[in-house]
């Protein structure tokens, strides 16, 4: 087995947990009291599956890179990973949030439990490293549903 | 606020219910799994299942088996050999088994396992070993 040649800064992972994390506590208490709060999930949900497919344009690793990095406020941690099972993750999560912010007008109980869910999804990644989507990844790989270009090949270095 | 009181006994139920079903799948996954093969090789030795999308093996797991000292890790990458996969079980990465200097897998750890806990079950393969040493 090789071990992935790209390296992939987990700063900008638990940066963008932390952000959805925030973002969804915000959304879930505040919208008790100014319901137009609830926006910021689907704005969530935009915002991880952009950050999926351009991430470039991924708000809370841009952050990260642009502000936080060259500050000096969150020191870069650098390893030998592939960066597709991370996309998967934040892609399911954005996915999840899309669609928690269907549910949230018709039936606000199931809304925000599912984007109460991703939050306690990314709460476990951030605290103990365990990223489901990641192992849901795996399994997907395993079966020959997911074709993931092998480390060498990729230039998604975050 | 209801809805949030709601939407928050929803969630831990949900929470409760995957961590109850994944301690069922790891538990049955473990029974199953105990009882399969692998080489002799005359010392206990670690089966080291990992894959290129696993993080946890390389920021966690790997840095434990380093620290035990003398120990064979035989490392397998569980998604191209699918076969020894399978015959332990595994469903989840990183996954470890302690073999037996007979090539009996005597643990199994479903997700990352720390160092003192292998270094206790190597242990345990070596004391198995002698015992079934002394009664032949």
């Amino acid at each position: 087995m090789s071990t992935p040649s790209s390296v992939v800064d987990h700063s900008a992972l638990k940066v963008n947990q932390t952000g959805i994390i925030a973002t969804v506590l915000v959304a879930f208490i505040a919208g008790a009291f100014f319901r137009p709060a609830y926006w910021l999930i689907p704005l969530l949900a935009i915002v991880l599956l952009v950050g999926t497919f351009a991430p470039s344009l991924a708000l809370f690793k841009q952050l990260y890179f642009q502000v936080l990095k060259p500050r000096g406020i969150v020191k870069p941690r650098p390893v030998q990973d592939r960066p597709e099972p991370h996309n998967f993750a934040q892609g399911l999560g954005g996915v999840f949030l899309a669609v928690a912010s269907i549910f949230l007008i018709p039936l606000p109980v199931v809304g925000l439990a599912l984007a109460l869910l991703v939050a306690v999804l990314a709460f476990v990644n951030l605290a103990f490293g365990y990223c489901l989507g990641c192992q849901i990844f795996f399994q997907l790989e395993r079966r020959g549903l997911v074709k993931a270009t092998r480390s060498s090949e990729t230039s998604g270095t975050f | 606020m209801s809805a949030q009181l709601w939407a928050l006994a929803v969630v831990s139920a949900v929470v409760l219910a995957a961590a109850g079903l994944e301690s069922l799948r790891a538990w049955r996954a473990r029974r199953l799994a105990v009882r399969a093969s692998g080489a002799a090789r005359g010392e206990p030795y670690i089966l080291y299942f990992t894959g290129d999308s696993c993080t946890v093996c390389r920021t966690h797991q790997e840095p434990a088996l380093a620290r035990l000292d003398g120990i064979r890790v035989d490392k397998v990458d569980a998604v191209a050999d699918r076969e020894l996969a399978d015959r332990f079980h595994v469903y989840t990465l990183p996954t470890t088994v302690v073999m037996a200097s007979d090539g009996q897998a005597l643990h199994v750890n479903y997700g990352y396992a720390p160092a003192p806990k292998l270094a206790r079950q190597i242990a345990e393969a070596r004391i198995s070993t002698v015992s079934a040493t002394a009664t032949a």
